[in-house]
């Protein structure tokens, strides 16, 4: 870490001595160690040695980035150097800015080498697991990483931050098969400190394989209704994705095309919807401690009570429309759980799609979207019946907000995001 | 340019395996103006070496951002060790995979590197000339973009190769406002194969498609949902490439098709019309340089077009080494690596579907009640078929003429029944080249292909 921190301030000297009046720098170097299944066999395992160095400078009002993949001294001068030409071909902007000098600090945590030989049993075990378990599944592709990085990040103010840290991932992409019938493919995932618990047991894989093991046989619903879509936690996090980007984030502020460009502190959701961008949550796993623009990363509420609280703002775009900057950069969300048990809300719906996946053309600035409701279910007065395919469904992300019809108590954590089952009337649902 | 510094490690390979080596770098350049404001201006360097070993049916991998010889001696044993570590816990009793001779083949050149004042200065002209001449937009956002990869190979199977791949594009996205104040948008992309200085001499080159794109959004802003449900459509613009892509080319590509894709229950089965025909173009097609052009893949395999669906029968799929092997065919050049610390899987190259001899005026025409649709913005498809794209630009047609503009929607369909439907083909295809295909790691694709009249589920609202 002390090597990583001397780089940084090697260059950032750097850049001060070709001109540059404000700069930051990243610089880290990364271990991934990588098993992977092909087809339902074992079929790859690589080991990666990565590093990095980001160089952002300001002069003049004018910010120029440059990155390479290597940091001896020679690259660092040289890549200072370039960084200043980018600069200075740029156009002027008040707005650029870094963050303010504050404490060093040093953070450590999570899984900081990789346990191979238990990684790869993990993996066999979940084969076997699955094989036993549920045999109609073909687990089409499995990429399960160990990932340790160093990183620090250090500006001309005096900020200078290291961090250390190290995790697992698994990432599942699979279908169903009986003959030659099959399920749409499925992708389960999630991140964990340890491998204590079996893969099985983590995030939802469980629910996954169960669900995805009943979408063999499915058919179209017939006609075109309005009802209610159920997301479980999954494709809600796809749906707030989009609805985010497009009404909370840098983009959809500074061009003001944000449906909610003028809704700070107002209603723009169910009262209850409490949704929060929180990295330091104990269930988020190596969320964000430092943010792009230099900060210490807090959690914050973006929603609270259905009242719009904070726009996901990046200290630039905080800067050109006046709005506050987000305390992280995150998107690890959080929302707040509801009083209502899955089944219960199930039972409340008189029609409605469970949608387990959207596929969908990126929805409109305005909120529009439209697309296929994958890895879905009919509910029919109150029961999940039937498995669905080639039915599509369409909305406004901004009108779902404020036409919840439940929000589950159960939660999953897959510690990238902490999430109810959520369901959304006034959704329009059509066949083939 | 790339050093060598791996040719003279072959003597290093161990015996008894099939080792790849492969030094490279990815240069990306990129400037982004959002209503007159630069938010990005970024140079990236990327170089590094890698090796893979396959044995006993498994592969080892490795890779470091070093370059030097120490480090490509490291990632060969760190290759193996791994190799090793799957041959024990998962080996298959396979035996080595065949030697396909390939022998040396160099497509270097030295690329020109413009300045970043290059493309900013690009940049301000093109959104100067939008702000005077486009004044009714909402919001205005120009990227442009150039990147490069550069690759050194040396395979076991005595493969030499050293290529370059350098691309460019301009976008520009433009939107609107409807009449009740909801935003539209539209986008066009510029450029192609090549590097910037090549592909854009002059800013006013780019004002016909500007003013263009204007026009069109204009009309779209006072645009109509389309209908739902199944319709007769001409697919048009880039549409039949992102189908050929995304409908048929992934559910064709072999490792998807041991995974489970539909394509592997129906080779030799008759998929789509006799009108439709798709390969998976190298290097030429039509007698001309394919938008991405590749020669040798990052296994050391010579690449030849691959025959994917012929007069409609389904012939055969995208494979790498080892899939080709298994599928008792040869190889076509189809594993491919985006960065150096990537291994390489089975990709497209460029993807199309063969021009038949109808002319787009009287497809139109010959539609009573449906759509053109020209624009999308993605897509997506499923290992069933089952495909989704979303449809950003188009126009109704009524009684064989195009009608009114067509606000954002989605069609969908199953791509071995939508292709059946296909009863007209035009004679003129449409390349694409700017985007970047997801499976893992990204990967620049071509795609191309004719306008289709065929049967969709339009979304509509």
């Amino acid at each position: 870490m002390e090597q990583l921190k001397n780089t940084a301030k090697t260059a950032l000297k750097a850049l001060a001595s070709v001109g540059a009046e404000k700069a930051k720098c990243d610089v880290g170097y990364s271990i991934t160690h990588e098993f992977n299944v092909d087809g339902g066999e074992f079929s790859l395992f690589r080991t990666l040695f990565d590093k990095h160095l980001v160089l952002s400078a300001i002069r003049e009002g004018k910010k120029g980035t440059v990155r390479q993949n290597r940091y001896d001294e020679e690259t660092v001068k040289a890549l200072a150097k370039s960084c200043l030409e980018t600069a200075e071909s740029a156009v002027p902007d008040e707005a650029w800015d870094v963050a303010p000098a504050a404490e060093p600090r040093n953070f450590v945590y999570g899984a900081l080498s990789s346990d191979n030989e238990k990684l790869f049993a993990r993996c066999k075990e979940l084969m076997q697991d699955v094989k036993e378990r549920h045999p109609k599944i073909l687990m089409e592709q499995m990429i399960v990483t160990h990932k340790e990085v160093r990183s620090v990040h250090a500006n001309s103010n005096g900020v200078l931050y290291g961090e250390h840290c190290g995790y697992y991932e698994v990432s599942l992409m699979y279908s169903s098969h009986e003959g030659e019938k099959a399920s749409s493919f499925f992708g389960s995932g999630f991140t964990v400190y340890d491998l204590d618990r079996p893969f099985m047991e983590c995030g939802s894989v469980a629910k996954d394989f169960a669900d995805v093991e009943k979408q063999i046989e499915t058919s179209s619903v017939e006609g075109k209704f309005e009802g209610v879509m159920l997301l479980p936690p999954s494709a809600l996090s796809s749906f707030l994705g989009y609805l985010l980007s497009n009404f909370a984030g840098d983009a959809a502020l500074l061009q003001g095309t944000s449906p909610w460009k003028d809704a700070l502190g107002q209603s723009v959701a169910d009262t209850s919807i409490t949704l929060s961008a929180s990295p330091l949550d104990d269930r988020i796993v190596c969320g964000e401690r430092i943010t792009d623009d230099g900060f210490l990363a807090e959690n914050y509420d973006i929603i609270r009570d259905g009242v719009l609280r904070q726009f996901m703002l990046s200290l630039y775009v905080s800067n050109k429309t006046g709005n506050k900057r987000a305390l992280n950069g995150s998107y690890s969300l959080v929302m707040k759980e509801g009083e209502r048990s899955l089944d219960e809300i199930v039972a409340g719906i008189e029609r409605g799609i469970v949608v387990g996946r959207f596929s969908g053309g990126n929805p409109s600035s305005n909120g529009d979207f439209s697309g296929v409701a994958k890895n879905s279910f009919l509910i029919e007065k109150g029961k999940v019946t039937k498995a669905l395919s080639e039915t599509m469904i369409s909305g406004n992300l901004g009108d779902m907000l404020k036409h919840v019809t439940g929000i589950s108590r159960e939660r999953v954590a897959d510690g990238s995001t902490v999430l109810p089952y959520a369901a959304f009337g006034g959704i329009t649902v059509s066949g083939k | 340019m790339l050093r060598d510094l791996i040719s003279d490690k072959t003597a290093c390979f161990a015996d008894g395996v099939h080792t790849e080596l492969r030094a490279q770098t990815n240069l990306t350049r990129g400037v982004s103006m959002m209503n007159g404001n630069l938010t990005g201006n970024v140079r990236n360097e990327n170089t590094g070496v890698s090796a893979r070993v396959y044995a006993d049916g498994v592969y080892g991998f490795s890779s470091t951002a070093e370059y030097s010889d120490e480090a490509v001696k490291a990632v060969l044993k760190a290759a193996s060790e791994n190799a090793a570590f799957m041959a024990a816990h998962a080996g298959k009793n396979k035996s080595m995979l065949p030697a396909l001779p390939c022998g040396s083949v160099s497509t270097a050149y030295d690329l020109n590197d413009p300045e970043q004042r290059t493309y900013i200065d690009f940049a301000k002209a093109l959104d100067a000339y939008i702000e005077a001449h486009c004044p009714k937009l909402l919001a205005r956002v120009i990227s442009v973009r150039a990147d490069s990869m550069e690759k050194r190979i040396a395979v076991s199977n005595g493969c030499h190769s050293h290529s370059v791949m350098p691309r460019s594009y301009v976008y520009v996205f433009m939107t609107a406002a409807t009449p009740e104040g909801k935003p539209v948008e539209l986008y066009e992309v510029m450029g192609g194969y090549g590097t910037f200085d090549q592909n854009f001499k002059d800013v006013s080159d780019c004002y016909e498609a500007v003013d263009r794109l204007y026009l069109r959004i204009l009309e779209k802003a006072c645009g109509v949902y389309a209908e739902a449900g199944e319709k007769t459509v001409i697919l048009g613009g880039i549409l039949p490439g992102m189908l050929a892509h995304e409908a048929v080319g992934h559910t064709v590509e072999a490792d998807l098709v041991l995974g489970g894709s539909v394509a592997g229950y129906n080779l030799n089965k008759q998929v789509a019309s006799e009108l439709v025909s798709l390969t998976d173009y190298a290097h030429t097609a039509f007698g001309s340089k394919v938008p991405l052009p590749i020669y040798v893949d990052d296994e050391g395999t010579k690449a030849e077009d691959a025959l994917i669906i012929e007069k409609g029968i389904l012939r055969g799929y995208m494979n790498n080494r080892e899939s080709a092997e298994h599928f008792g065919v040869s190889p076509c050049g189809n594993a491919r690596a985006y960065l150096f610390s990537d291994e390489p899987l089975i990709r497209m190259r460029n993807t199309c579907i063969l021009p038949g001899t109808s002319k787009l005026e009287e497809m139109i025409a010959s539609v009573e009640d449906g759509y053109y649709f020209l624009d999308t913005n993605n897509g997506q498809a499923d290992t069933t078929g089952e495909f989704m794209f979303g449809v950003t630009g188009g126009y109704e047609i009524k009684n064989g003429k195009l009608g009114r503009p067509i606000l954002d929607t989605t069609i969908s369909g199953v791509a071995f029944e939508m292709l059946k439907t296909v009863d007209m083909v035009s004679d003129e295809v449409v390349w694409a080249s700017s985007g970047m295909c997801g499976k893992k790691q990204p990967m620049p694709v071509g795609m191309g292909g004719p306008a289709l009249r065929c049967k969709v589920t339009v979304g509509g609202k």
